[in-house]
């Protein structure tokens, strides 16, 4: 209710303030507007009016002040006509002087059109000329175009040829591969093959081996059996008394061959002096410690001449390249019919010594460095050698192939032998030390610091004999391990060799003397020297013949020097055949060969034939 | 209401005044000058609205007879910076239309007239009374978080007669926090014709300590009496050619009664006799 009081208490005030506003305008405003209005707008056109009069009046002046000069009747009549006359003439006079301006200002502007015109033309010309030359110059482009064009399916079309044209090959290339691929594993699998068979070969040789072997055996046993049952045929130095003894002393006898015939051994030079059946009985049966050769000192010097029927060559009988470079080691087989020599190819090659002529037999590959020292074993079925890449090898002579690796040295191994059991190896090397090795389990039993480094080694039963470069010559005993004796010599010791009863020591050394040593008393026995005979190097390597009657020795101009060890002197110099210094001599079992070998890849047969 | 409100201020800012300005007799002239009629603009300034008047009595005087021009009406010199509705509520409330005004180009009364060479005097001053209303009202912080731009605004709208270019810039003079219920002191002026001085000027709050808002009545109570003393209604209260009632609340008129400068200017004139 207040607020309905307030709100027309408000109306009340409100209302009477805009109702008194609209009066007030339309008394003040309303009431005088338009008469205000329309009275400006009659000032205005008086003002006007009055400026038009005003403007008349100076114009009537004007013209009245003209006329005053001319007097006349009619002077107000002519005075009017005459203004208006006047005036027209003057009007009509302004009106000839603008349209003559006009006329003026039009030419000018046709002029000046006209001017452009020109220009325009001008500008015309030109472009068009323009446009003539782009025209051209596309004509020109056009061609170009197309020939590019051309050109270029030219090439696309040569470039999908040859992309076809290598598809094919690709494909030709992917069957060829797959046939390369296929043929591959055939050939592996015939080389599998082959090699299975080859050891299946190998294992069937053996076990025949074996059997014959075992077969002989056999036999000997039944023999030795029916000659034990059989009491009376037979020599009173016997069999029986000899089995009796074992320290098989057998003094003084020469053992007849007989029996040695009848044992298959290869083994031709002789072994023990006394009773060789004793000695093939120890052979065949391998390994029994060598008592009979601790005796050996004691029997007869005289060599026993097993059919060795030692000759001294007079002629070379075959001269032959035998190696692509130096020839370093040359060794006959027990046998004798096969020929071994190591040259600085890496090779170790067989021959057969057949009618005059070493025919080549094979090689023995499988060394990485050169040959330095040859040796067959006792049977001749292995073949042991000695190689500057530090390793000694051992080849089954039969099929070439390699058994056994020996590494173990830190330098060179310069000479590596068989110890006489053939079941261990003892080499030397360049690193100074003297290993044992184990055939067996194939690993180095003893290494010996021998001082030195050793070039040549030969053994004994009980004994090893190394030849070092400080002039010495070092006996071990083997199962003891130590030096036994020392012997000094006058030069570097290249060679060391045994008679055939192990007595004495054949010594080369750089002092150009080849000593004989008997190893009973340890003191040099004989000295052979001769003018011309250098030792070329310090792998120089001399033999006894096998008979112990004569020593042979390659010298450093290529000649072949033989002495004669009962009378001391030399026997024969063979210098025709060799070119360069002779590395090493090898004087066949048989005694009717010698080979020498030279630092110039050749090596020569000798014989007396 | 509101739509009220809106054509209270159109009327106020549109509202016009016929007049009639004569040449003084004395000022030599080449010829007979007419008189000239003009609607005068109730909000405006008297030298900012008579261009016209000055190029219609130029043209018929010489240049070194001019002098700068001035108003008088029956021989009471008119202040040019009082606005024009001002002015003849004040002289001529109850006389006939259109208002008589005497034109002068000589003897410048120095003594009751201010100068005015140039337009931007007026804008000066008409500015500063802004300045001083928004004192009153805010404290000049609406008036001084306004810009450059906004001021000249209100100049030119008053100077080009544009309503709505100077309210734009205008509303923002009359708001007021709605806790305070209005301003904080209404800015007004009360012109009195019989006394020495030029007007009544205080500090007068729209709303009372206890909350009632104060009316017209309340604050010609407060500050002149007189004006209200009963007796036989001698006084007229005008404002813009209108009696409000005296219940009529303060702030409502300061808000839409105010002239452009912000001022409600409240004549108290004495009553017609008949």
């Amino acid at each position: 209710m207040v607020v309905m009081a307030e709100r027309r208490l408000e109306c009340s005030w409100k209302r009477h303030v805009v109702e008194q506003l609209k009066q007030r305008d339309r008394v003040q405003r309303h009431a005088f507007e338009e008469i205000i209005h329309q009275y400006n707008r009659l000032l205005e056109k008086s003002d006007l009016q009055t400026v038009l009069s005003e403007r008349y009046q100076s114009d009537k002046y004007d013209l009245q002040n003209r006329h005053d000069s001319s007097p006349g009747l009619d002077l107000s009549r002519n005075d009017s006509l005459q203004q208006e006359m006047a005036q027209m003439r003057i009007r009509h006079q302004e009106e000839l002087t603008e349209l003559h301006k006009k006329r003026g200002e039009l030419a000018q502007s046709v002029i000046e059109l006209n001017h452009q015109i020109q220009q325009k033309d001008k500008e015309i010309q030109s472009n068009e000329a323009k446009m003539e030359e782009y025209q051209r110059q596309i004509a020109e482009l056009e061609g170009e175009c197309r020939e590019l064009r051309g050109k270029l399916q030219d090439l696309e079309q040569a470039n999908q040829t040859l992309k076809d044209e290598y598809d094919a090959l690709q494909i030709t290339f992917g069957a060829l591969e797959e046939k390369l691929r296929r043929t591959t594993d055939d050939n592996q699998e015939l080389v599998s093959r082959w090699m299975a068979e080859k050891s299946q070969e190998a294992n069937k040789l053996n076990a025949e081996n074996e059997k014959d072997c075992k077969r002989r055996q056999a036999k000997l046993q039944k023999e030795l059996a029916e000659a034990a049952k059989e009491p009376l045929p037979l020599d009173p130095d016997d069999d029986i008394e000899v089995l009796a003894e074992d320290s098989g002393k057998g003094t003084g006898e020469t053992s007849p061959n007989r029996p040695l015939s009848r044992t298959p051994s290869k083994r031709v030079s002789g072994q023990s002096p006394q009773s060789s059946l004793l000695g093939s009985i120890s052979n065949i049966f391998g390994r029994r410690p060598g008592n009979s050769y601790g005796s050996s000192p004691e029997c007869t010097e005289t060599p026993s001449g097993v059919c060795a029927d030692v000759r001294v060559p007079a002629t070379a009988l075959h001269v032959f390249e035998a190696h692509d470079g130096e020839v370093n080691a040359v060794r006959f087989s027990p046998g004798s019919r096969l020929l071994a020599t190591g040259g600085m190819d890496r090779r170790v090659k067989l021959w057969e010594v057949v009618s005059g002529r070493c025919e080549p037999k094979g090689a023995l590959t499988g060394s990485n460095a050169g040959i330095t020292s040859i040796e067959f074993d006792s049977a001749g079925s292995y073949l042991l050698a000695a190689s500057n890449d530090f390793a000694s090898r051992i080849w089954t002579v039969d099929d070439f192939r390699l058994r056994h690796t020996l590494t173990g040295h830190s330098g060179k191994v310069l000479a590596a032998r068989f110890l006489l059991d053939n079941a261990r190896i003892v080499s030397g090397s360049y690193d100074r030390t003297l290993k044992l090795w184990d055939l067996r389990s194939k690993v180095c039993m003893k290494t010996v610091f021998a001082g030195s480094s050793c070039n040549d080694i030969v053994c004994t039963e009980q004994c090893v004999m190394s030849g070092h470069f400080d002039k010495r010559v070092r006996f071990w005993d083997i199962r003891a391990e130590s030096i036994v004796r020392e012997l000094e010599l006058m030069g570097r010791v290249t060679s060391l060799d045994l008679n055939h009863d192990r007595t004495e020591l054949l010594t080369c050394s750089r002092d150009d003397l080849v000593k004989i040593i008997d190893l009973r008393s340890n003191a040099v026995r004989q000295t052979f020297s001769a003018q011309g005979f250098k030792c070329g190097a310090d792998w120089t390597r001399v033999t006894f013949s096998p008979d112990g009657s004569y020593v042979a020795g390659g010298s450093a101009d290529g000649a072949l020097y033989i002495w004669n060890v009962l009378t001391g002197k030399l026997e024969r110099t063979l210098d025709k055949n060799h070119s360069s210094a002779i590395n090493s001599v090898s004087w066949s079992p048989s005694g009717a060969y010698v080979v020498s070998v030279e630092k110039g890849c050749k090596a020569v047969l000798w014989s007396d034939m | 209401m509101i739509a009220d409100d809106k054509d209270v201020l159109r009327d106020v800012w549109f509202g016009r005044i016929p007049t009639c300005f004569t040449l003084y007799q004395d000022e030599v002239t080449e010829r007979e000058a007419e008189p000239f009629y003009l609607l005068l603009p109730r909000v405006s300034y008297l030298t900012l609205v008579t261009d016209k008047v000055k190029k219609h009595f130029l043209k018929v005087m010489k240049a070194e007879d001019v002098e700068e021009i001035w108003f008088e009406y029956e021989g009471t010199p008119l202040k040019w910076h009082y606005p024009i509705g001002l002015l003849f509520d004040l002289h001529a409330s109850n006389t006939s239309l259109p208002w008589s005004i005497t034109v002068h180009f000589k003897n410048f009364p120095e003594r009751d007239l201010l100068h005015c060479p140039c337009n931007s005097v007026i804008e000066a001053h008409f500015m500063s009374s802004i300045k001083e209303a928004d004192a009153l009202k805010h404290k000049s912080q609406v008036i001084n978080d306004m810009q450059k731009k906004d001021h000249k605004q209100l100049w030119m709208g008053l100077q080009n007669d544009k309503f709505d270019q100077f309210w734009a810039i205008n509303r923002k003079l009359m708001e007021y926090p709605t806790e305070e219920g209005g301003f904080r002191y209404i800015p007004f002026r009360i012109y009195l014709t019989m006394s020495d001085r030029p007007f009544i000027q205080k500090l007068f709050r729209p709303i009372s300590p206890d909350g009632h808002t104060h009316t017209l009545g309340d604050l010609l109570k407060e500050v002149y009496p007189v004006a209200i003393a009963n007796e036989a209604k001698r006084y007229q209260v005008v404002i813009h050619g209108i009696e409000p009632l005296l219940e009529t609340p303060l702030q409502w008129l300061s808000e839409h009664l105010s002239h452009p400068d912000n001022f409600l200017h409240i004549s108290v004139i004495p009553a017609p006799s008949d």
